[in-house]
């Protein structure tokens, strides 16, 4: 898999290439406070969405693991939309904390143990029952499993790759676009833009 | 033509134009008078005085209400337009980050119901002064003769109430205006009086292989036409827009003012001729007297309530705020088709990896077309589609990623790390109108305390089979290329239909003018009044609606 150079946003962030609303918006990501309280979540519902991305997005590699669990508490104590829902789905608090309870009850049905008292393997094991729509448990008859699963891990995924660090990772650096992308054809990279390290 | 000494003293400032004509000055100084406050609960909306009536109410601001507001303005007409978000300034406001500009879309919640339920938010709909141009991808193809006639062709749909020659004379002037970039002579419509005003812009990556791809394969390409700038251009009554620098983040908003979004050219224009913006109002109410007619539109804005008194109403609110209105204010309801044959555009996507490094973030998005699908020898089905090319973002590319594969853990992100080497392209496609796929207001309220819309949409047999035809013909062109890892996402884009336009109000909402049958001095231009969704990305015919609208309407005024 290419990686690319690390610190390269991060270095972007700090020149002339980044205009002032891009570098606020990225910067306020990057230095998030570590220790965020939940507002809309209780405390243990709180640490079971934080085990559930870990086992989404897995960030072994990471001293530090991007926290994804913070901007679905923050929308959802702003009563924030995305401008839709499915018609089946429960409304957005509802339906996290129908899905986050079956979770749970999916993990007691095979394991006899809630979610967060599994191993990394069980976990994926929940999940992965979740994913295909085989997950047990009775909050999954308010509840459809498929439109959960799907909406979560858009959630999840839209904030992790909203992260500078997750960008970095893939290669993007979109957002050092003072200048104008004047190369934009394959192969011809600008001298900001990273060329892939292969391992 | 341009006058550099002008522009060298700062008097063309699109968002601000310097105003020198002493009318025009005590007019907009009268237009920026604060509306009455409440006085309390005797009088939630105070009566305003009688001077206080303009000529037109334009409710949004997007390509439905921008146009139609600068020429009512430029026809000497006091016209307010009421625009439900903010106004923003692009140059401060606009980072370039994905989520950092949610705000440009329409995220109050609506239930997407049916087998294929339509995403809505950043997929189709817009807030803000410029509606939902502020995020379009400025493809700006014009209709053909035989999208406006699909029932005589095919025995299926409905046609227009006029022909594509109503329509003609305002696609050339509105290319001109907005200094569309495109190829001249455009290769699917000979006949074209004038060519694109701009060259087109630079091909990316996904636009070069699949020109070379097409090639193998007999499938004639061109440069897409594109309302973002590919030269510096002076636009009149405006000023000098400066080129689009191929930032690629066309899908959301444009921080350099390139792409043609409203806020940049039809309403600076509108402003000049002395129309008034009215940002951050959120229309509720339309009040009509005794005989039916509308007399005056009531919003919130700032928390207060306001009562603006008008002559004639424009609603250009979109294919879903439309249809809510008129339903929450029981208007033009008599024809029982407010709300019907909701349309959506099958805008299937097929993904795939290459060798080369691509960086799908740069340069136009949609910088690659071909019309050879408009109708397809070996079609099973009514209509026809266009390809195009897509570059994308990375947050807008790994969250569709996953609704459609549902990647998880560590294959998720592996699968990510090839996003350099992503391209991808799509279809647009007409969509047939069905008895299925309607709008209606639900029983769950939102924090206004007014009904959810709810949007009921199910692929029906045509757009099942044009679909199967696009996805197989668009792997063959990846094939082509060289892609691997090719997969198909099935999506449907755009809001079209619920207000239909017809010859008669026993099953259409407006006549061919966008008159409603039912309201004497109520207009209706957006998206909702097409009657058939056509086989082209719809805003430059909303725009052109729009402009034939107001000339309809201002020759009755005569």
């Amino acid at each position: 898999m290419p990686h690319y150079p690390e610190g390269t946003v991060r270095a972007l962030l700090q020149t002339e290439l980044v205009t002032p609303a891009t570098r606020a918006a990225l910067e306020a990501r990057l230095n998030a406070p570590a220790d965020y309280t939940p507002q809309f979540f209780d405390a243990d519902t709180y640490q079971l969405l934080r085990a559930v991305a870990a086992r989404i997005f897995p960030q072994p590699d990471r001293e530090t693991p991007i926290e994804l669990a913070p901007a679905v508490d923050k929308r959802l104590t702003d009563g924030t939309a995305d401008g839709w829902r499915y018609d089946a789905m429960p409304p957005d608090r509802e339906a996290y904390r129908l899905g986050l309870g079956g979770i749970n009850q999916a993990a007691e049905a095979q394991f006899q143990q809630p979610f967060m008292a599994l191993s990394a393997e069980q976990q994926d094991v929940v999940i992965g029952q979740l994913a295909a729509g085989k997950a047990a448990g009775e909050n999954w008859q308010q509840v459809p499993q498929d439109r959960l699963f799907e909406e979560m891990l858009a959630e999840l995924t839209e904030n992790y790759y909203a992260h500078p660090l997750a960008q970095e990772e893939i290669g993007y650096v979109g957002m050092a676009d003072v200048p104008g992308w004047p190369h934009v054809t394959p192969n011809t990279l600008e001298p900001r833009e990273p060329e892939p390290i292969s391992n | 033509m341009p006058d550099e000494e002008v522009l060298e003293e700062g008097l063309l400032n699109p968002v601000q134009p310097e105003i020198q004509d002493p009318l025009l000055k005590s007019i907009l100084a009268d237009n920026a008078t604060p509306a009455t406050e409440p006085t309390g609960e005797e009088a939630p909306n105070p009566l305003p005085d009688p001077t206080d009536e303009v000529d037109c109410v334009v409710i949004g601001t997007g390509a439905g209400g921008a146009p139609l507001l600068a020429r009512l303005a430029m026809a000497g007409l006091k016209v307010v337009a009421l625009e439900a978000g903010p106004r923003r300034d692009p140059t401060k406001d606009y980072a370039t980050d994905e989520k950092a500009q949610n705000f440009l879309f329409w995220n109050d919640e609506r239930l997407s119901a049916g087998q294929n339920p339509v995403a809505f938010g950043k997929n189709n709909s817009g807030t803000g002064v410029g509606g939902s141009t502020l995020h379009y991808t400025a493809y700006t193809p014009r209709a053909h003769r035989g999208d406006l006639q699909l029932h005589t062709d095919f025995g299926q749909g409905v046609d227009w109430p006029f022909g594509i020659e109503e329509l003609e004379p305002y696609y050339e002037e509105i290319e001109h205006f907005l200094g569309v970039s495109g190829p001249t002579p455009y290769p699917w419509d000979a006949g074209r009086r004038k060519g694109y005003p701009l060259a087109p812009l630079p091909l990316n990556g996904a636009a070069l292989l699949m020109q070379k791809a097409c090639a193998q394969l007999g499938i004639q390409t061109s440069p897409a036409a594109n309302a973002a700038l590919s030269a510096r251009y002076y636009q009149e009554g405006i000023g000098w827009r400066e080129a689009c620098t191929n930032r690629g983040f066309c899908q959301a908003g444009c921080n350099r003012g390139a792409k043609a979004s409203m806020d940049v050219t039809f309403l600076p224009l509108a402003e000049s001729f002395g129309a008034e913006i009215r940002a951050d109002a959120y229309v509720t109410e339309i009040e009509r007297d005794a005989s039916g007619r509308v007399v005056a539109v009531v919003y919130e804005q700032h928390g207060r309530t306001v009562r603006q008194r008008c002559r004639h109403l424009f609603l250009c609110a979109g294919a879903v705020e439309t249809p809510r209105l008129l339903m929450l204010n029981e208007l033009a309801l008599n024809s029982g088709q407010v709300g019907k044959h909701f349309m959506a555009h099958p805008g299937m996507q097929v993904w795939g990896t290459f060798e080369d490094d691509i960086r799908p973030y740069k340069g136009i998005p949609g910088g690659l077309i071909s019309e050879d699908t408009h109708r397809p020898k070996d079609a099973d089905f009514a209509g026809g589609y266009l390809l195009q090319s897509i570059g994308v973002m990375p947050v807008t590319f790994a969250t569709q990623m996953v609704r459609q594969r549902k990647l998880w853990g560590q294959p998720l992100r592996d699968y990510m790390r090839t996003y350099n080497h992503t391209a991808g392209i799509n279809i647009l496609g007409d969509c047939l109108p069905h008895a299925a796929n309607f709008m209606e207001l639900s029983d769950e309220k939102d924090a206004r305390g007014l009904p959810k819309p709810r949007l009921h949409f199910t692929a029906q047999e045509n757009e099942q089979r044009m679909n199967r035809h696009a996805e197989k013909l668009m792997r063959q062109i990846w094939e082509a290329a060289g892609a691997k890892d090719i997969w198909a996402f099935e999506r449907y884009a755009h809001v079209i239909g619920t207000a239909r336009m017809g010859l008669s109000g026993d099953d259409a909402v407006v006549n061919p003018d966008g008159k409603a049958f039912d309201v004497p001095n109520l207009y209706i231009c957006d998206n909702s009044v097409f009657p058939s969704a056509l086989s082209v990305n719809p805003a430059l015919t909303i725009m052109a609606l729009s402009l034939r609208t107001a000339d309809k309407f201002l020759a009755n005024l005569r």
